[in-house]
């Protein structure tokens, strides 16, 4: 089912995400995927070789999600694919009865485990939004007829909403909802403050808005984040709570508790909430419990 | 030569939509880059035009401006061109380069282009491509891991329309590309050229080729571009490093060249009135006789370099001058017999006025190389506060001053020190170039064990030529701009020569006249290279004679000589020249090293406005040249020009702008 | 513009066959060419650099044909002909030695744009320049990926994610912009590029 439906339909949505392992046997990924996240979440998130990590394909992996029962969110990137292979593959998806697209620009592969790979970057995240409503509308993105029925998609976006400075971030995400996004899901947020001016600030926009969350892992994970990660800072108070008890870190409570305050104190501000938890697909239920969802 | 179209005009709808609503329209266009410089159109700049007058568009200004891309030429020109206040829009035509310079240096104005930049790549995955300096067929993409060496040097990413590097695709059909049939298939004429040279072997057996697009880093690239950057920016605005070629010289001692048998003195050794003789043939003269002299203020008298006999006064080429000027010739008696006028003077006992009337009397000129009369430039129109000594010796192959500063110290600081006094100045400033550390060093010691009245400061410049310009020298040193057409004095500076001022010290100490000075004599089958002392008049025969062994190895056909050095000086036709006060070397170079006689078409490259220190466009003295519209060239700034040679050095095409400019001096005269 | 830099002596090594002319090319020497490294490359290899034959413009073909009468009987006597010259250079100097093997002595690098000497800026002819949507800044050579439509998430401190030593084109595009009051103008057209203009052209007559 597309996710705005949902959205319409239970007021608040909660997505999770898996990423592909490097390697061919995905069953096992599968499995925990059922376990974790099957009837607890409404859509899965597939990340394409995310980081610039080369790795199982997103499309197959949202097939196998959606054999299993699962609602699939087919995350597609332009750094490695030109226009031809990028709407070669929404189309794939559409004859997989893969609803939900999430479109991004994606990381430079200087940051991957290919360096040396030529960045394509033929379209970035807005032309490929509007590529795909070209498609919804019965032609591609050079204006030539499909055939048959065209498609349908629900289509996503990420924006950052904690970026400094904030402005081009909105800029770009206005030129998104012109080219066709119908809902997005954010950055990781861990400043409730700053989310809730964002949300202030899209007000007007009327398009859904699914919180990221990142459950903490560590101290050094919440510094690394700090320095290197885009968007994303991680206020002192939440470090020392999670320097203060090791152990209980260690386990993943504290991060479970962190996040499921967060998600309590913003869910009323947006529509959903997107999950991320970067391996520790077993915390996600306790999570949505202690979120009270 | 290709012909290669960098910009053209945006599609019409474009631009009219671009400048909707917009009125007052002034249009910076960039004169273009890599094209045969033929004429002066623009075809891009008429044709908006039009498009703007079909439009009912009010344009209330054009402007035209070389190399856009320049950012300190073209910098400067924006902002002075009027109308500019008046215009609410500006159009740009030019590269993008050239956009964005423009938009960036007017910052403050709603700037556009109206033009789009083309590719000249052929190629499918790699839009940039390069053609080299000189515009004929081949071009590079600058990969970054140059793949030549394993396709016979045929570039398989610029050539192949995938830019595929380990062998053909199979799309192509009687040797020609799969996307047209214009295109060679690169990968055949491969194969061929490496059949030729028995590699095809070699390359079945390479390792398989990857392109790695990770290198270099932007980090890698951006420091290369910084150290290019800086190399250009160092000191001044232009000028270049020529090889120095200072080996064979730099540790000679200067040594006394073989007393002549005759000396010819020409009467205009300086920069004014030309000398009327003093004496007549058959009159016996002494050493350091004053022998000629001008009644005119601007002028220097000349004094006879032997004790002789006058053999004749008569006229002789002049080797900077180039036309004849009267010379006394001197048969010398090899007594160096003193005249009576030579007795020391103790320059701390006597008045400025005094010192001044001395250096006049003993014919101190410039001896950089302009020949200016000394005493002139000791007493400028208005009061200045610095002294600069210059001791750049930035020409490649001379060494002279160098060899004074080195071996003659004590005389260029007393001479400083005179100078200084006349002047009134405190601030002194000593400027070397990095290449001459033996200097450097011995003027350091000089300054600490004989500490001084005036306040002398050593400045170590790097290397760059034209740095001994006064000009360079004055605006990195004290940041004052001298205006153009202007001389030091209007900024408050005198600059003078290390060789001028061991000159003036030995005018006023020993009473000893401008009869000798220090040249380099080195190049080309000069088998005794070497820093001689030679008597003003000396022919360059004689030098030549004694510095190659024999007169026989040297002809005009095979070598070229300049007086001075290879950079600014005076290339000569005859060897029936004298020495005068303003030569600082003899070099001599094999004709086919300079490869004179290779001259093409100017194809707008831009390197010469680059090198330009006095900020000129130098390409369109040859356009003006070729039509023979002179006058032109006055408007083009010719007179600024320093005869620097920089243009000379870089142009690609060989074409000869110093000859050209010096015609046209003359002729606008 | 490019800039020049050279390559590893092992993969210099195993192409060239003892007998060795080497050519170097000056006439980008004030911009581009790495002379110390060259020096440093030669000694390496052991090869005399007082030997190195100078030439300039290799890329000029008329200059390079004569050169070539000129150094004749060099050329004739060696094996491999070692080249430091951009890639232009040696391809025409390649294209009028057929028979012998002229191995490439360095890497060139393109550092885009079009200037004289390596300017600030940068243009990658991309056939429909954007400046005036971008105030102009170019998105094209100065965005890291080369977006058209706005920044990606990546930049951290106004720096680019691939490196700290870039400023993120877009932050600078949208704060020109905003100062000179033309947001709107960007949001006016989303902007695909277009590569048949940059791209496979028919080859320009020579
Ligand atoms: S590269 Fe420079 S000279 Fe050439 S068109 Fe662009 S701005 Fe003009
Ligand atoms: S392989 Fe081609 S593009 Fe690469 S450096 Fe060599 S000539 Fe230039
Ligand atoms: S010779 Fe004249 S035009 Fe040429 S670079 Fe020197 S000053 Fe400029
Ligand atoms: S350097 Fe020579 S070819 Fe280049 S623009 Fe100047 S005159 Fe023309
Ligand atoms: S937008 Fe295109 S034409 Fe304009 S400066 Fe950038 S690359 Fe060049
Ligand atoms: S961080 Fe900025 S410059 Fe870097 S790729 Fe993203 S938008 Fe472009």
């Amino acid at each position: 089912m597309k996710l705005t439906e949902l959205i319409k339909k239970k007021n608040f949505v909660v997505t999770s995400e898996i990423g592909p392992p490097k390697g061919w046997q995905v069953e096992h990924h599968l499995d925990e995927a059922k376990k974790y996240f099957a009837g607890i979440v409404d859509a899965v998130n597939v990340t394409d070789n995310q980081s610039s990590v080369m790795r199982f394909g997103s499309l197959a992996t949202c097939h196998m999600l959606k054999d299993r029962g699962m609602e699939p969110v087919f995350q597609v990137t332009c750094r490695d694919r030109n226009r031809l292979a990028l709407q070669s593959d929404i189309l794939s998806a559409a004859g997989l009865g893969i609803e939900n697209l999430l479109l991004l620009t994606g990381d430079h592969p200087k940051l991957g485990d290919h360096p040396g790979s030529k960045p394509v970057f033929d379209l970035d995240s807005v032309s490929l939004t509007h590529a795909v409503r070209q498609m919804e509308s019965g032609v591609d993105l050079a204006g030539n007829k499909l055939d048959g029925d065209p498609p349908k998609f629900c289509k996503g976006a990420v924006v950052s909403p904690c970026a400094e400075p904030l402005e081009p971030q909105l800029m770009k995400m206005e030129k998104k909802i012109n080219a066709g996004t119908e809902f997005f899901q954010t950055q990781a947020v861990y400043e409730p403050e700053k989310f809730a001016r964002f949300m202030e600030k899209i007000k007007g926009w009327n398009v859904p808005v699914l919180v990221g969350i990142v459950i903490l892992k560590s101290v050094g994970m919440a510094k690394f984040m700090n320095e290197n990660v885009a968007g994303v800072f991680v206020p002192d108070p939440l470090i020392e709570e999670l320097r203060k008890d090791k152990e209980k870190t260690k386990s993943g409570q504290t991060g479970v508790e962190i996040a499921a305050r967060l998600i309590k104190e913003m869910k009323s501000m947006c529509q959903g909430v997107h999950i991320m938890p970067l391996g520790w697909d077993q915390h996600v239920p306790a999570i949505l419990d202690a979120a009270g969802l | 030569m290709v012909e290669i179209k960098k910009t053209g005009l945006k599609p019409k709808e474009e631009i009219i939509e671009l400048l909707e609503g917009k009125n007052k329209i002034f249009v910076i266009a960039c004169n273009k880059c890599y094209k045969e410089y033929t004429d002066e159109t623009n075809e891009e700049l008429d044709q908006f035009l039009k498009l703007m007058q079909e439009n009912g568009k009010n344009v209330v200004g054009t402007a035209r401006i070389d190399f856009l891309c320049n950012g300190q030429t073209a910098g400067k020109k924006i902002s002075e061109f009027k109308n500019m206040d008046e215009a609410e829009t500006i159009c740009v035509v030019s590269c993008g380069i050239g956009a964005q310079t423009t938009m960036a240096t007017l910052d403050g104005k709603p700037v556009y282009t109206v033009s789009d930049s083309l590719s000249i790549a052929d190629n499918a995955t790699t839009p940039q491509a390069y053609h080299g300096i000189c515009i004929f067929g081949q071009k590079c993409a600058a990969c970054g891991q140059c793949y030549l060496n394993f396709t016979g040097g045929i570039c398989p990413i610029v050539e192949c329309s995938k830019s595929l590097i380990n062998g053909p695709c199979g799309g192509a059909k009687n040797g020609k590309c799969e996307i047209s049939k214009e295109h060679d298939c690169a990968w055949e004429k491969i194969y061929e050229r490496l059949s030729k040279q028995n590699r095809v072997q070699d390359f079945i057996f390479l390792q398989v080729n990857v392109n790695d697009f990770s290198k270099p880093t932007v980090e890698q690239t951006n420091a290369l571009i910084k150290a290019v950057r800086d190399k250009r920016d160092e000191n001044f605005y232009g000028g270049l490093h020529p090889y120095s070629n200072k080996d064979s010289t730099t540790d000679l001692p200067i040594t006394a060249f073989p007393e002549p048998e005759t000396v010819a003195i020409l009467l205009s050794q300086h920069t004014g009135r030309i000398c009327e003789p003093l004496v007549k043939a058959g009159e016996k003269v002494k050493y350091g006789q004053k022998i000629g002299e001008a009644g005119a203020p601007v002028s220097a008298p000349v004094h006879s370099s032997v004790s002789g006999e006058v053999i004749a006064v008569e006229p002789l080429l002049h080797p900077a001058l180039k036309k004849e000027v009267p010379a006394i010739i001197i048969k010398s008696d090899g007594k160096n017999t003193p005249h009576e006028s030579i007795v020391p003077n103790d320059p701390e006992k006597l008045p400025a006025e005094k010192l001044l009337e001395i250096i006049r009397e003993k014919g101190i000129v410039g001896l950089g190389g302009a020949m200016f009369p000394t005493h002139i430039k000791l007493k400028p129109p208005k009061p200045v506060d610095i002294l600069m000594i210059n001791g750049c010796e930035c020409e490649p192959y001379l060494t002279a001053d160098e060899r004074v500063i080195i071996e003659r110290t004590e005389k260029v600081f007393s001479g400083i020190h005179i100078i200084a006094k006349i002047l009134q100045v405190k601030k002194v400033y000593f400027a070397v170039e990095d290449h001459s550390q033996k200097a450097i060093a011995k003027i350091r010691d000089y300054i600490m064990q004989n500490p001084m009245e005036e306040d002398l400061s050593l400045v170590e410049l790097k290397t760059k030529y034209p740095q001994g310009a006064e000009r360079m020298l004055i605006k990195k040193i004290t940041g004052r701009e001298v205006p153009r057409g202007g001389l030091p004095f209007e900024v408050g500076v005198v600059v003078s020569n290390v060789g001028t001022c061991a000159a003036v010290s030995d005018a006023v100490r020993e009473g000893m006249p401008l009869v000798k000075r220090v040249i380099t004599v080195a190049g080309e089958n000069i088998g005794k290279p070497g820093n001689y002392e030679v008597k003003i008049g000396t022919s360059v025969k004689d030098i030549i004679a004694y510095c190659s062994g024999s007169l026989s190895g040297f002809d005009f056909i095979s070598y070229v000589l300049k007086m001075g050095g290879p950079m600014m000086g005076v290339q000569q036709q005859t060897l029936d020249v004298p020495v005068i006060k303003g030569t600082s070397g003899i070099v001599v170079f094999k004709k086919a090293d300079i490869e004179q006689d290779i001259a093409r078409q100017c194809i707008q490259c831009g390197r010469c406005v680059d090198v330009c220190p006095m900020e000129l466009s130098p390409l369109h003295f040859i356009f003006c040249a070729k039509q023979e519209k002179w006058e032109n060239t006055a408007a083009y700034n010719v007179k600024d020009c320093i005869e620097c040679g920089c243009c000379d050095y870089i142009c690609p095409s060989k074409l000869p702008i110093v000859e050209i400019v010096k015609k046209a001096k003359q002729k606008i005269k | 513009m490019f800039i020049l830099e050279t390559k590893p002596k092992e993969e210099l090594e195993k192409l060239l066959k003892p007998g060795v002319c080497v050519i170097k090319c000056i006439g980008c020497r004030e911009i581009s060419l790495p002379e110390e490294k060259i020096e440093e490359l030669l000694k390496n290899l052991e090869l005399d650099a007082k030997d190195v034959l100078a030439v300039d413009y290799l890329c000029n073909a008329d200059f390079t044909k004569s050169r070539l009468l000129k150094y004749k009987s060099e050329i004739d006597k060696c094996n491999s002909i070692l080249v430091f010259s951009c890639g232009v250079g040696l391809q025409v100097l390649a294209g009028m030695l057929e028979e012998k093997s002229a191995v490439q002595g360095l890497n060139t690098i393109y550092i885009s744009g079009r200037g004289l000497a390596p300017s600030d800026y940068d243009c990658d002819q991309c056939g429909e320049c954007l400046l005036n949507l971008t105030g102009g800044i170019c998105p094209v050579t100065q965005c890291s990926k080369g977006l058209l439509n706005g920044p990606c998430g990546g930049a951290k401190n106004g720096k680019c994610e691939i490196s700290k030593d870039l400023d993120c084109a877009w932050e600078k595009i949208y704060k020109k912009l905003e100062a000179s009051g033309r947001l709107d103008s960007y949001f006016r057209k989303m902007k695909v590029r277009d590569y048949s203009k940059a791209l496979a052209k028919p080859k320009q007559p020579v």
